[in-house]
């Protein structure tokens, strides 16, 4: 929209008044939030990569050369037209299992982020419209637990007592200890948008609490739950490698955490496997760092005084 | 002073929490852990020493009593010290094998803590106040690369150049031969195996601080206190420092302590790689053996660790910005 | 030599992502030393961009386009900025809008004055302090605050603070913005006449930029009037007070008035200003204007000397070079465009309407425990009155006077701590501060309110119509069809026709006026027994204030419905209601019908009201 249509002005008060015309100006039209993300390079490209590995992940049987538990190949084959990325130890073939991969980092960072950013959401909503109430000194003190609480050594500990450690034990275990951050942000947003006249009118209007909480407000905070989902996303797929690194990780499946425990297991550094290192800790921080970009272009629907970099 | 007592109120309640929630995580699993590892500590040779067998059943659940007995004689045994023997490197204490691991990781944490604020605090505070230079997107983007790549693989990859290949660092340990101590053979030893961790670390902690300063001075170089220090013909120096950054700065204090639970995060994997005397390698051991009066401990050792942090970082941030101690009295 | 000449200045905004707006064309003016001189304009007309210009501060993505300012002989218009540090402060200082942020919140005061006055003077250590309390004197604050944090100080003493930091050099030049704004009209008063005593004193010259032209009068010595990025206008204050020569002048002019006189006649100027971002054929006040000629539409106006000064209108250039017998006629010093008049005779010929609302001996305490000790402040003390239908009753007072918190307690938001607020509804007489819950919902059917801010009291997420229907939907249970028909009856009551065109719109969409219309259209729909007018128009530009007052008297007048009108404005309370409550520090002091109190007040406090109106008519 470059030009306002001359059909596009609106008449205000006394009908005598001809003269009296007003133009709905489109430069007071914020945005629509897809322009407002896409006009930053880089969450254009973060927004790029976040696509391929979502392709990858939904194709994998059709990307991926090999079976990624098939342990039929060579140990210890160089790269090769048949294993891109060569094998490892038990013979298994390095890029199907990277191809794989991307299924668990991706379940883990859709769902993990979901449901932390879900907790937050309550949480926060619910303390932060409570403000000064002994409901919100409650939410409040135990969010203010939860984040003093070192996220890892919990999820560690959590999931050391679980005897099987499937994909859905680990979304659930880092959903339950990452949505503190969040759910404070979401408080503390609350709190200023609670004060706003409108949420007075709405009450006005009849209005009951939760319909104030969850449809006035809470589609006034969609650009920072979509950051914190974003975030959310981004930490729970870097927990899962942690994790998964330790050996704490989905056992039935690959990982490019559970690559790297195999790796630093089979001593392939000392063997100098460096691919099998150093290929899977890259495609992470591959993703991850697309995700932060994009997280960049939704800060700018929140924060309008970043919009002038990009 | 309201705000102090306020805060030091909320330490106090904290502990309580989180002491709470370390009785009942292992009351929430289904078995006994402690009846396991009793067990298996009755299967090796010596004799079992009643008083820890009750410690660690105070600690880790018993299967007779109610759980508020249980939770009583779980927090006596706490205020004695009692924690348990630890099932991998039995019979020692628990807390004595922790003694051994404290300061490698206590020491190796605070440095790259404080060398990481300092440099990402730095870092941000120029790239907001020279914004959109090359400066400031070299450091925006490459911060974002490197906050998201995974300790233990730039630990793998640092052991892969500077150990294997290169052979400048030792690639494992804390020490070789010298006897721990204040002695100068070990403090190098000290410094050269810690060398590799610590920069592995720094690779990856400025990365809040850079994005978090930066974003925060940005947002208060908009504000009229700095259009009007700049009216005023105050050098560019003062008004970048003693008006945008001070002020910036404020939020990332009370960051500060809890990023220290990431560090320690982080630490734990670069242990690992590493395999470095610390905190973290007992923790990775404690998982791999089972060895839950020591995970348990180390769990609550680093919370509370955390948690002192929090409660000095409150503190300082009250002495530090007058409003604080108005909002909250 | 003037001491500012500023000439052909243009700024341009270049956002990335929109289009580029040039918010200051071609401005030119000098202003000589000592010389108090006044800028007004509305919101949007580029008279704080063109300040923040004067002072170089402007940031990506303004910058000057075109043209120069030259200080004292030397040009600043690319001066470096290390050039330009010798000047700042020394030369030029500057108040900003009365903001909580002017002063650094985490420094004490003094610091902020050292830096300033070590950076550009010879003095160190204590006589920096001394002359720091010196400053203090000036002001009128007392020594303790110099060592004082920003927050401990209260609004006005803020902008006292920030005016002794201005001087603090004693500066040639002062830019004023808006240094009052926000502040109590007695609060404000007594720091406009601090500042014009200090520049008779001391002989430095002032820019001063505000919205309200009636302080604008009362202190400058030449008026500079902007409207749509442009100087529309410029006369000495007496001349431009007695012969206007911009209908926009005119009709700035004539939405001030005197509460006192016997008919109170107040214009508005309908519309909008255009957007500055379009291109603009021809007069930008062409469209709102009430004396253009088919002309106007084709010729861009260049500001030529005419009157006492300069302007910018062929139509008032005509009727000059004409003498008043040509085709455009005598030049007119009222605004031609509509009007909102209240004669004494309707004043006092107010209906005696039912009570439906009743304040009994009602008083507000609130206490804050501060460690052991409580404090109790009386927000509101033994104040009683009545609210009738049909009829609208002000409360007036200066911010922290207690009518918020009446106003809360008669909503029900808060309950009195003695007294009692007494509803006469439909279901007989109820207890306000018994309503919980349901029956608090139900009672707001009966009660709602307009808030000051029309920015922020329509949900920024949800379309006009959707903010309209809530009410129905939840009160009358109007669905479908049914509800749809009665939120475009709404618009239209508020003259947001055809409302068609409104009801898929967003707040943000619309004008300041026309979302105070949509926030009373919203009021109207349950078709209340009283509506609680908070300021309701404090937030709008000053030329369109009649408008919302003209659209709430007809309600009153075919609703039937009882107004409790909030507002520090005597004259808005003189066009609108027929009684008069006047509230100092929680009490009541004074009560009775509008005009006999204005005219004759009895009490000390409401003649210190009336003398802080800006009066240069």
């Amino acid at each position: 929209m470059t030009t306002t249509p001359l059909n596009d002005v609106m008449a205000e008060g006394d009908p005598a008044q001809t003269s009296n015309v007003e133009q709905v100006p489109d430069v007071e039209r914020p945005d629509r939030w897809w322009q407002v993300v896409w006009s930053s390079r880089k969450a254009r490209i973060g927004i790029v990569i976040v696509a391929a590995y979502v392709l990858v992940a939904v194709f994998a049987p059709l990307v991926a050369p090999h079976d990624p538990l098939d342990s039929s190949f060579t140990p210890l084959a160089g790269a090769s037209g048949e294993n891109w990325l060569g094998t490892t130890t038990d013979g298994r073939d390095i890029a199907s299992q990277l191809i794989y991969g991307s299924r668990i980092s991706l379940l883990v960072g859709l769902f993990g982020g979901l449901l932390a950013t879900m907790i937050a959401l309550v949480i926060g909503m619910i303390s932060g419209y409570a403000e000064g109430t002994i409901v919100d000194d409650i939410l409040s003190f135990i969010t203010n637990v939860a984040l003093v609480i070192p996220t890892l050594p919990l999820i560690i500990t959590l999931v050391a007592y679980s005897e099987v450690r499937g994909v859905w034990l680990i979304v659930g275990v880092i959903a339950i200890t990452s949505w503190a951050g969040g759910a404070r942000a979401k408080r503390a947003q609350i709190i200023t948008l609670r004060n706003r006249d409108f949420v007075t009118a709405a009450k006005f209007s009849g209005e009951g609490t939760m319909r104030i909480v969850f449809r006035e407000i809470m589609p006034n905070m969609s650009s920072l739950v979509a950051a914190a989902f974003v975030g959310s996303a981004t930490g729970a797929i870097g927990a899962e490698a942690g994790l998964a690194v330790l050996g704490l990780g989905d056992s039935q499946s690959v990982s490019w955490g559970t690559m790297l425990y195999q790796a630093n297991a089979q001593g392939a550094i000392t063997q100098g496997l460096w691919l099998w290192v150093f290929v899977p800790g890259l495609v992470l921080a591959i993703l991850m760092t697309g995700m932060a970009f994009i997280n960049f272009g939704v800060d700018l629907l929140s924060n309008p005084h970043l919009r002038e970099d990009a | 002073m309201k705000y102090f007592a306020r805060k030091f109120g909320f330490f106090v309640a904290t502990l309580w929490a989180v002491v709470t929630l370390n009785f009942l995580i292992p009351r929430l699993q289904p078995g006994d852990p402690a009846e396991i590892i009793v067990k298996k500590l009755a299967g090796k040779d010596a004799a079992l020493d009643p008083a820890q067998v009750r410690a660690m059943r105070a600690m880790l659940g018993a299967p007779d009593g109610s759980l508020l007995q249980q939770y009583a004689t779980y927090l006596g045994e706490l205020v004695r010290g009692n924690f348990g023997l630890s099932y991998s490197y039995y019979p020692f204490k628990v807390t004595e094998v922790i003694g051994q691991a404290f300061w490698w990781t206590v020491v190796l944490v605070t440095v790259t803590q404080v060398l990481s604020f300092a440099v990402g605090i730095v870092l941000g505070a120029y790239a907001a106040w020279r914004r959109n230079s090359r400066f400031d997107s070299v450091v925006t983007l490459g911060s974002t690369f490197l906050g998201t790549l995974q300790p233990f693989w730039i630990a793998l990859l640092l052991l892969y150049v500077f150990g294997y290949t290169l052979g400048w660092f030792p690639t494992s340990g804390g020490y070789e031969e010298s006897t721990p101590g204040l002695n100068f053979a070990f403090i190098q030893e000290a410094v050269s195996h810690s060398f590799l961790p610590a920069l592995a670390l720094l690779i990856v902690t400025p990365i809040g601080w850079i994005l978090g300063m930066r974003n925060t001075m940005i947002m208060n170089l908009g504000e009229d206190y700095i259009r009007l220090a700049k009216a005023k013909g105050l050098p560019d120096r003062v008004v970048a420092l003693k008006y945008a950054a001070r002020n910036a700065l404020l939020p990332s204090v009370t960051g500060f302590a809890l990023a220290l639970g990431g560090v320690l995060g982080g630490a734990i994997l670069v242990e690992q790689a590493f395999d470095y005397p610390g905190l973290g390698r007992l923790m990775g051991e404690a998982v791999e053996n089972k060895d839950y009066p020591l995970l348990q401990t180390l769990m609550l050792l680093t919370t509370v660790g955390v948690l002192i942090a929090n409660l000095v970082a409150d503190l300082l941030y009250g002495v530090l910005d007058p409003r604080a101690r108005r909002a909250e009295s | 030599m003037s001491l500012l000449d500023v000439k052909n200045l243009s700024v341009r905004y270049e956002p990335k992502a929109h289009r580029p707006l040039d918010a200051v064309q071609d401005v030119s003016f000098s202003i000589e030393p000592g010389e108090f001189v006044g800028l007004i304009g509305e919101s949007g007309s580029g008279k704080t961009t063109l300040g923040t210009a004067l002072l170089r501060l402007l940031q990506r993505p303004g910058r000057i386009s075109g043209g120069s300012i030259t200080f004292d002989g030397t040009d600043i218009t690319d001066l470096s900025e290390d050039e330009l540090r010798d000047l700042r402060w020394r030369d030029i200082s500057t108040v900003f809008q009365s903001s909580m942020n002017a002063l650094n919140p985490v420094t004490r005061v003094e610091a902020q004055f050292r830096d300033v006055i070590e950076q550009h003077s010879n003095l160190r250590g204590h006589k920096v302090t001394e002359r720091i309390k010196q400053l203090f004197d000036m002001v009128i604050i007392d020594h303790k605050f110099v060592s004082a944090f920003p927050h401990e100080l209260s609004g006005g003493m803020r902008q006292r603070v920030n005016l002794a930091l201005a001087l603090a050099l004693e500066p040639k030049f002062i830019l004023l913005d808006e240094p009052t704004t926000g502040l109590d009209v007695v609060v404000q008063h007594s720091i406009l006449e601090n500042v014009r005593r200090l520049q008779a004193e001391q002989g430095f010259a002032v820019l001063f930029i505000s919205h309200d032209i009636g302080t604008v009068l009362d202190l400058s010595d030449r008026i500079l009037v902007m409207y749509a990025g442009r100087i529309v206008e410029e006369q000495p204050a007496g001349a431009l007070l007695a012969q206007p020569l911009h209908p926009y002048s005119k009709g700035l002019l004539g939405s001030y008035g005197d509460p006192r006189a016997e008919t109170v006649r107040i214009t508005y100027v309908p519309g909008r200003p255009p957007d500055l971002s379009l291109p603009i054929v021809g007069c930008s006040f062409a469209p709102r204007c009430p004396e253009r000629v088919a002309r106007c539409a084709e010729v861009d106006p260049p500001i030529v000397p005419l009157g006492a000064g300069r302007a910018a209108c062929i139509v008032a250039e005509a009727q000059q070079r004409e003498g008043g017998s040509g085709e455009h006629g005598e030049p007119r010093r009222t605004f031609e465009g509509p009007q909102f008049v209240k004669t004494a005779e309707e004043s006092t010929q107010a209906l005696r309407g039912d009570v439906v609302l009743s304040v009994e001996n009602v008083s507000k305490v609130f206490t804050r425990r501060r460690g052991l000790a409580v404090q109790r402040t009386e927000a509101v003390t033994d104040a009683s009155f009545v609210l009738r239908k049909g009829e609208v009753t002000a409360l007036v007072g200066q911010s922290g006077s207690g009518k918020s918190t009446l106003a809360r307690m008669i909503t029900g938001v808060d309950s009195p701590t003695s007294g009692r607020i007494v509803f006469h509804g439909p279901k007989g007489d109820q207890e306000v501060s018994g309503f919980r819950g349901r029956s608090l919902r139900d009672y707001r059917s009966d009660v709602q309110m307009v808030f000051q801010d029309p920015y922020s009291s329509i949900n920024p997420a949800k379309r006009i119509g959707y903010i309209l229907a809530r009410p129905l939907a939840n009160y009358h249970g109007l669905r479908g069809d049914a509800l749809r028909e009665r939120v475009k009856e709404l618009l239209e009551t508020v003259a947001l026709t055809p409302s068609e065109r409104f009801v898929n719109r967003y707040g943000y969409e619309l004008s300041g006026g026309q979302r105070q219309r949509v926030v009373i259209a919203k009021a109207l729909a349950v078709e209340p027994e009283i509506i609680v007018a908070d300021e309701p128009i404090s937030s709008l530009d000053v030329s369109i204030r009649a408008e919302i007052l003209e659209l709430l008297n007809d309600l009153v007048q075919s609703k039937d419905v009882g107004i409790l009108y909030i507002t520090h404005d005597l004259l808005s309370a003189r066009m609108l209601a027929d009684e008069v409550i006047v509230l100092n520090n929680g009490k009541v002091v004074e009560q009775g019908q509008t005009l006999k109190v204005i005219r004759d007040p009895s009490d000390a406090y409401t003649r210190k009201l009336i003398d802080a109106i800006p009066n240069p008519f």
